[in-house]
């Protein structure tokens, strides 16, 4: 077995089939390569084939996924069948800086843990609060209503068999001026992080040197890279910095952007690292193109390093 | 004919399913690029899809709210400037759908979430001056099937909390000079014909969408539907279909993609089994 599984954070946006069962007739409906992108059977059968034998699912899915598949357990199942796990899913922990926003911020954050537990998940990486623009810059006392707030969510998620992980966005209200003192606020046994390398990245953190500060708290990735590192303020800070007027990626997959991840695999291998790594691929034009060129990667630069 | 009351609808780009290079639709550029490519087609007009995901998902390169639109160009006012530069100079409507607010077995979180973002979209058709606003009377059965089961017994419940909310944006359209139109997708709890007696219930300023491919799924014909209902018709969805719903794919969780057999629903006017002519 090797040290590290490897998961796919789903980007797919909606898929609007479960399986195509006349796939030939949909490709002679347009001659074009929409049959392919289309049905959950096939999204799940190109992880499994390129080795991402897990999935971690996206909040805005669930909307499309539920009538789908009728519930959480149905899809789980559907993905077991083509040896595809659901690990956990992703939560955006709204407002929770916000002292009168605590109990709609404690609740959202029990419903999502409920969610993930009927996926049959054990991670949910979340984002502590929203955007820094309107928001920004937070008080002590602020990112203190935060921290309170990750270590209920925490409380109940552990008691789940869940593990939250913070994950910070590079345009988050928690920015470089506070993101390890939010950490340092959380309770370790209760709050874990998950890496996302590209995004601490773009916020002004050294890749390398986080890993090794916090690698106790590490609980799981969203691997990514960047070729954009330590961005100003007046980026970070910008109303609307994700997605780009001009089409300018911020993200890129593993081994096309300029972190040193054979240098984090290093680091790994020295802490002994053992778990899931789920790889992110918002941005790209095509994911499928995306999984392939990093599963090449991993599988000739990175695991040699560790596995 | 008047060419300006003919517009194209930016739906007509896939935002919602994925694809290859999908992505690009969430900047500002492609977008930008997209209205001048209309009006180098002869058409000075855009239709609008209003939907709030964008506003949630901050993905404001996408002009489909008013979030979105003031993130990227400060006020309606400028965006219609920008427009108007592409050789787009007329709004002729914005479309609204409820879907999005079926998430779970709370009416009031459906009625309350519809009717917040629906008066926000109201509003935000007059900013852009456009002619009509266009709403989509219910969810796909299938999503409201999802989470009430019992939804054939809840019919009349909904059906009168529907025509309170409808009732209320037709009295506020008109106040903003803009005329509140009623679809009749096939996939609706109003679907087809179904949509005539919910349109009774409503002001006279309430008017109908006549969708000509939904019609013809939902089992209708255009020319009869123009014929008889013609003094209320607000406004037209010119769409084409080859599409026989002989399973009740209407009232499937997906409907726009049947699930037994795979088929473009919609396709290009001309290109389909409709009687445009």
């Amino acid at each position: 077995m090797s040290n590290i599984r490897y998961a796919n954070m789903a980007h797919w946006k909606a898929i609007p089939y479960r399986k195509i069962k006349n796939f030939r007739e949909f490709y002679y409906e347009d001659n074009t390569n929409s049959a392919y992108y289309s049905s959950w059977d096939h999204i799940l059968k190109y992880q499994s084939a390129l080795g991402f034998d897990g999935i971690e699912i996206a909040p805005w899915d669930l909307a499309d996924i539920l009538p789908l598949f009728g519930s959480p357990e149905n899809f789980t199942q559907f993905a077991k069948d083509r040896g595809v796990s659901v690990i956990g899913m992703f939560h955006g922990a709204h407002a929770s800086h916000a002292q009168d926003h605590f109990e709609e911020a404690v609740r959202s954050g029990r419903e999502a843990v409920d969610t993930i537990v009927k996926f049959g998940g054990t991670y949910m990486n979340t984002c502590p609060t929203q955007n820094y623009y309107g928001t920004g810059p937070l008080s002590r006392e602020e990112v203190q209503q935060c921290a309170k707030v990750m270590n209920e969510i925490g409380r109940y998620a552990t008691d789940n068999g869940v593990k939250i992980g913070l994950h910070n966005e590079f345009f988050c209200a928690i920015n470089l001026p506070n993101h390890r003192e939010l950490i340092e606020l959380t309770d370790p046994k209760l709050v874990h992080y998950c890496i996302d390398a590209a995004q601490i990245a773009i916020m002004g953190e050294d890749l390398l040197k986080f890993y090794s500060d916090y690698h106790e708290r590490i609980s799981t990735f969203h691997l990514k890279d960047t070729a954009s590192a330590k961005q100003p303020d007046s980026v970070r800070y910008a109303q609307d910095p994700e997605i780009t007027d001009d089409g300018t990626r911020w993200f890129w997959e593993p081994g096309q952007g300029e972190l040193d991840l054979k240098g984090l695999y290093r680091l790994l291998k020295q802490h002994d690292f053992k778990g899931w790594m789920s790889i992110e691929y918002d941005g790209s034009p095509d994911l499928l193109a995306s999984m392939a060129l990093t599963r090449y990667y991993l599988d000739n630069e990175l695991r040699p390093i560790y596995d | 004919m008047n060419r300006n009351a003919i517009a194209i609808s930016l739906d007509l780009i896939n935002r919602h399913y994925q694809e290859p290079n999908r992505n690009r639709y969430e900047s500002r550029y492609f977008w930008e690029e997209l209205y001048k490519l209309i009006s180098a087609s002869g058409f000075s007009g855009i239709e609008i899809p209003y939907e709030p995901v964008w506003q949630f998902g901050g993905r404001s390169g996408v002009p489909f709210n008013r979030y979105c639109v003031n993130t990227k160009y400060g006020n309606a006012a400028n965006y219609r400037s920008l427009l108007s530069v592409s050789g787009i100079n007329h709004v002729t409507g914005i479309t609204f759908d409820p879907n999005m607010f079926m998430r779970n077995d709370n009416l009031n979180f459906y009625f309350g979430a519809t009717g917040h973002f629906a008066n926000e979209a109201l509003a935000h058709a007059a900013d852009l001056d456009a002619d009509y606003f266009a709403i989509s009377p219910s969810p796909y059965y299938g999503r409201i099937a999802q989470y009430h089961p019992d939804i054939e017994n809840m019919k009349e419940t909904f059906t009168a909390r529907t025509i309170e909310l409808l009732g209320g944006l037709a009295s506020k359209a008109s106040e903003l000079g803009v005329t509140l139109v009623v679809r009749n997708e096939y996939w609706s709890l109003f679907g087809g014909e179904r949509v005539l007696p919910l349109v009774d219930a409503l002001p006279d300023n309430a008017k109908l969408d006549l969708d000509t491919a939904s019609l013809f799924v939902a089992g209708g014909s255009a020319a009869n539907f123009l014929e008889t209902q013609i003094d209320r018709i607000g406004c037209v969805h010119l769409t084409d279909t080859n599409f026989v719903d002989t399973q009740q794919v209407w009232k499937t969780p997906n409907p726009e993609f049947p699930s037994d057999y795979a088929t473009q629903v919609f396709r290009d006017p001309g290109t389909g089994s409709v009687d445009l002519v």
